[in-house]
């Protein structure tokens, strides 16, 4: 269970820093948002909301971890990462706009180790 | 009103580079308030200090975001003084956490300079002030000329109100200007 449960932050870390790359790529050429970065936020905050339901699953399975509080805080902040950054990037209509996205990104990354962090147990 | 072209000529603090570093700024308030919140709440006896210092910098950055997110002339001049004070507070709090880590059982924001958070925090108020400092400048540029077209004697006594301005590196004439806008 657990080996599993370690793929889907793995996936965003990767899917994160990919995108982070991508975007400030967009950035240094002097691109605005494009749909290619929408879309690639929108699987950023499906693979976020399918660990979000991991973990509620595991607190609903009576698993405790020693920071709840901050746990939580983690969950209610996560999904709201893309949608921010996908506002903004279309507010921006200049290449600062990528570069909040890459920004989105690297949260995504360092939030799936802080998580782990956070709660070891459950291997994300 | 018709849109400009912002890569050229910045309507305010909030655009272009600025909105980047807005988003920046609004990630460490939420993430400093939140952590502190949480310190504060279920240990606070663990590490005073710590999760004072934690709430201190939470408030900085919230300042900082807003005033950046306003972009008025107040509002860049309390933005400036922010990043000032958020900058000595890495600078400080950083010396402080490596000289005597009793203090510390607990990290905050700006302990070891910032290291917990990719030296982040140590960065952003040095590319905060450069902002504001090149956007003070443009649009000093554009007052200057409004000064000297009439209201010398306003702007002289504005001058005398704000000459506190004068230290860091601004003209006069752009903080009195900046005072009747």
């Amino acid at each position: 269970m657990s080996s599993v449960n370690g793929v889907v932050p793995t996936t965003i870390i990767v899917a994160g820093i990919a995108l982070a790359g991508y975007a400030l790529l967009m950035t240094a050429r002097d691109r605005r948002m494009s749909v290619i970065l929408l879309a690639a936020l929108g699987v950023l905050e499906i693979l976020l909301l399918v660990q979000v339901g991991i973990i509620v699953a595991g607190l609903a399975g009576g698993e405790r971890p020693a920071g709840l509080a901050t746990l939580i805080g983690y969950l209610i902040a996560m999904p709201l990462v893309p949608v921010a950054a996908a506002f903004w990037g279309l507010l921006e209509r200049s290449r600062w706009g990528p570069a909040v996205i890459a920004v989105a990104g690297l949260v995504a990354a360092v939030l799936m180790v802080r998580l782990h962090q956070i709660w070891p147990v459950i291997r994300v | 009103m018709s849109p400009e072209p912002t890569a050229s000529r910045p309507g305010s603090t909030r655009t272009g580079p600025g909105r980047l570093l807005i988003a920046i700024y609004a990630l460490f308030a939420l993430a400093a308030s939140a952590r502190a919140g949480v310190q504060i709440a279920t240990k606070f006896g663990n590490a005073p200090v710590a999760y004072l210092l934690s709430a201190f910098a939470a408030v900085v950055y919230i300042v900082a975001t807003v005033t950046l997110a306003v972009g008025s002339p107040a509002a860049r001049r309390i933005a400036v003084l922010s990043c000032s004070i958020e900058l000595a507070g890495v600078l400080a709090v950083g010396t402080w956490s490596l000289a005597d880590p009793a203090t510390f059982p607990d990290a905050t924001v700006w302990s070891g300079y910032g290291s917990g958070y990719g030296f982040v925090p140590l960065v952003l108020p040095v590319f905060g002030l450069l902002w504001l400092r090149r956007w003070s400048r443009r649009s000093g540029t554009r007052r200057t000329i409004v000064t000297s077209a009439g209201d010398a004697g306003d702007a002289a006594g504005d001058g005398a109100d704000h000459g506190e301005g004068g230290r860091r590196g601004r003209g006069a004439e752009d903080v009195a200007a900046d005072g009747r806008t």
